[in-house]
């Protein structure tokens, strides 16, 4: 019962109600210290929607027709506040950086100052009298009709006026802020008379910077910085967080722009990309998208999301793409399902020609950022595999796997739900490397929360993303119905479920800073405390001496006793043999 | 073209009936382009470059007076604002607050008003603009004077 198979049963995913991974089920476990170990405000809606069910939306996200009903609408308003014309209105705003409210404000306060600043004259000035007219930029003498002015009453003739409107729109978003040509006069001159004024094609480029306007200028707007995507987002400063998830399927961070980045902060987030960009070189090697087989040293390619890698045929030697440990080893015997995200475990294993590479061209530093970032780029690829895999899903695999198990499309939604889970998940956990890294390595306690969460996640998310890939192509490449389908959907959308659960902790976690780790106190882990702790998974089978019997929980958890480490009586944390003191909750080794 | 041909043909005409004028400035067409044309300008009262006469280049682009002329000084001189091996100047209607109905002439005024005022916070002469920003008045005085008599001023005798 504890070999990994068992855990990939759907029955099995149910009863895996340790508190970190099943969230609202630990709450009705019998079990009697379960509920310590839940999380804070586990969401218990299993709602459809597995990417934004989150706190509620503090954003709007806005096509280019929204984008124009807001701007016509501000305009307006503004109009009929200050009964000033729709042209005068648009001035103020655009000055004002689209803020009503600013407008409102500067306008009551000093209505007079505004207007010189921006040039809207109180009252309008005719054209000179006079029969003819000579124009303020070709000299020319023309009869009064074919000239034409703005506010101020400076003449130019249409042929000028053209020329100087065109020159200012092709000049960039400046031709928003037009100003009489007479370098003497600061009038502004209005939308009217540009569209009046301009051809075709000018038109349509200031018609484009008026709108960019409105989201670039406008400091609630912004737009969405996917590449070739056209919605902006209006989003409510204040509460919440800064994640905005885009309609074209870009999640991004307001704050910062950068592609979202929960649970890490926007200026860990720019110091890893400094850091980055400063290491890229060295890094080039780490990216490549092949390694050699630890076996037989030809050169793999991985080509799957998931991180077990099988050589080609006559090798076949299974092994981890992170660490090149044989797969057969990231069991209980090195310490977990998968040791592998502990930089430690990583090094300790440094038996393996990469490692041993590694080694030699790097100094302690860079060998530790290499572990870092290497785990955080191979989660982005994974990620940007897994977007490539739910495309294909949707646009061919559905429909095939509809028609071999019979089954309408729209039961097939878990499998689109899974892979929205997977490559949100490798989003988070690309992250946590970023947040790894930034982790003071003197926070003993808080590294090993840290990891063993990680790892978890790491297992968890390996689980779900195996079920989704490799099992799921076994009901593709069938001739007829599969008996099991039931089970596979009901593993698959229970696997999709707790690995939400579980993730939304772990973002909720590291945002607070594991900042449980240090409330624990001497005493024993009862009442209050919010058992975060790394031993929540492990106590449910270790409170009791019943640790090793095989339930589920212990399959996966890290038996790290046989390598002479103790294990806490209170939290079950796993402590180094030298340790008189428990890590984890400061209880002293009985 | 034809556009900017015209208007500097009135440019032309207006400066053949003002030389009187504006004493301070002579602008001369090139005989042969109507694009090209050299300005002398007395070097402002009660600066260091009183007494000198500037020769200036314009350079007129096609899409004149849409887009304004580049304008350089031919006669070496010491200012914040001007580059001092290629006579490049920085000015902001010869660049983004360049308006139509600027003429040569006017532009000629707004340079002679810069050799009055320089601005040193944005310097092409960096010499020059480190003086006038430390408080070295005197300093960039004496050498804006020792350039103006040595390129500046017509040799004696
Ligand atoms: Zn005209
Ligand atoms: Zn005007
Ligand atoms: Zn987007
Ligand atoms: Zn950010
Ligand atoms: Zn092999
Ligand atoms: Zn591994
Ligand atoms: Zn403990």
């Amino acid at each position: 019962m504890d070999s990994e198979d068992d855990m990939h049963d759907a029955n099995d995913v149910e009863s895996v109600d340790d508190g970190f991974y099943s969230g609202e089920t630990a709450m009705d476990s019998d079990d009697g210290d379960a509920a310590d170990y839940d999380f804070i405000d586990n969401d218990s809606d299993d709602s459809d929607d597995p990417i934004s069910h989150r706190s509620q939306q503090n954003y709007t996200i806005l096509n280019e027709d929204d984008i124009h009903l807001r701007q016509e609408d501000n305009i307006k308003k503004i109009s009929s506040i200050l009964s000033i014309s729709n042209n005068a209105a648009a001035i103020l705003l655009r000055h004002y950086n689209w803020s009503v409210s600013k407008v409102n404000d500067e306008w009551f306060a000093n209505e007079e100052k505004v207007r010189r600043i921006v040039g809207l004259l109180e009252e309008p000035r005719a054209l000179p009298s006079g029969k003819e007219l000579t124009c303020g930029i070709c000299f020319d003498v023309y009869p009064c009709d074919s000239m034409s002015s703005a506010a101020c009453g400076h003449p130019f003739c249409v042929t000028c006026w053209q020329g100087y409107i065109s020159t200012a729109i092709n000049d960039g978003p400046g031709c928003l802020m037009l100003r009489c040509p007479d370098p003497s006069c600061s009038a502004a001159i209005g939308q009217d008379m540009i569209i009046a004024l301009a051809s075709h094609d000018d038109r349509e480029k200031y018609e484009r910077y008026f709108l960019r306007s409105f989201v670039e200028d406008n400091r609630k707007t912004k737009w969405c910085p996917a590449p070739g995507c056209d919605y902006a987002v209006d989003f409510i400063v204040g509460g919440g967080t800064f994640d905005v998830n885009c309609r074209c399927s870009y999640s991004f961070c307001w704050n910062c722009t950068e592609e979202a980045h929960r649970p890490v902060d926007c200026d860990t987030v720019s110091k890893w990309i400094r850091k980055n960009s400063a290491e890229s070189e060295n890094m080039n090697w780490i990216l490549a998208n092949s390694k050699p087989c630890p076996k037989c040293k030809r050169p793999i390619e991985k080509n799957q999301g998931c991180m077990h890698i099988t050589c080609t045929p006559p090798c076949k030697f299974e092994f981890c793409w992170l660490c090149l440990g044989a797969w057969s080893d990231h069991g209980e015997r090195t310490g977990g399902f998968y040791a592998c995200n502990r930089y430690d475990a990583a090094k300790k294993e440094g038996a393996y020609d990469d490692t041993e590479k590694r080694r030699e061209m790097a100094k302690n530093s860079l060998e530790r950022y290499t572990h870092f970032y290497e785990r955080w780029a191979t989660n982005q690829s994974s990620r940007q595999k897994a977007l490539a895999d739910l495309q294909q899903m949707q646009n061919i695999h559905l429909e095939k796997l509809s028609d071999k198990q019979c089954q309408p499309e729209s039961q097939l939604k878990f499998i689109t739900e899974a892979w929205l889970q997977i490559v949100e998940c490798r989003r988070v956990l690309k992250w946590t490397y970023a947040y790894g890294y930034y982790l003071p390595a003197h926070e003993h306690a808080k590294r090993q929360l840290f990891e063993y969460l990680q790892g978890e996640a790491e297992s968890g998310l390996e689980r779900l993303h195996q079920c989704a890939e490799k099992e799921l192509s076994g009901y593709l490449n069938i001739d007829g119905p599969s008996k099991d389908f039931n089970e596979f959907r009901m593993k698959l959308a229970g696997l999709t479920s707790v690995t939400r659960n579980y993730f939304e902790n772990l973002v909720r976690a590291l945002e607070n800073g594991l900042s449980d780790v240090d409330a624990h106190g001497g005493t024993s882990r009862t009442g209050g405390s919010r058992g975060l702790g790394a031993g929540s998974s492990k106590s449910r089978g270790g409170s009791s001496s019943s640790r090793n019997k095989g339930t589920a929980p212990t399959a996966r958890s890290r038996n790290i006793d046989d390598s002479g480490h103790w294990s806490c009586e209170y939290c079950t944390f796993a402590n180094a043999k030298s340790a008189t003191v428990c890590q984890m909750c400061q209880q002293l080794r009985s | 073209m034809q556009a900017s041909r015209a208007r500097l043909f009135k440019e032309y005409k207006e400066v053949q009936r003002e030389k009187v004028a504006d004493p301070d400035i002579q602008l001369v067409c090139d005989d042969s382009n109507i694009f090209k044309w050299t300005a002398l300008i007395k070097g402002p009262s009660e600066t260091p470059y009183e007494g000198g006469v500037f020769q200036l280049a314009f350079s007129v682009p096609e899409q004149y007076p849409l887009q304004p002329p580049q304008v350089r000084f031919l006669t070496k001189i010491f200012h914040p604002n001007v580059h001092f091996k290629t006579g490049e100047i920085c000015l902001d209607i010869l660049k983004n607050a360049w308006s139509p109905a600027w003429t040569l002439q006017s532009v000629c005024r707004a340079i002679i008003a810069l050799m009055a005022h320089p601005e040193p916070d944005s310097p092409l002469n960096c010499d020059s603009g480190n003086l006038l920003r430390s408080g070295d008045v005197r300093g960039f005085q004496s050498m804006a004077k020792m350039y103006t008599r040595l390129a500046a001023m017509p040799k004696k005798g």
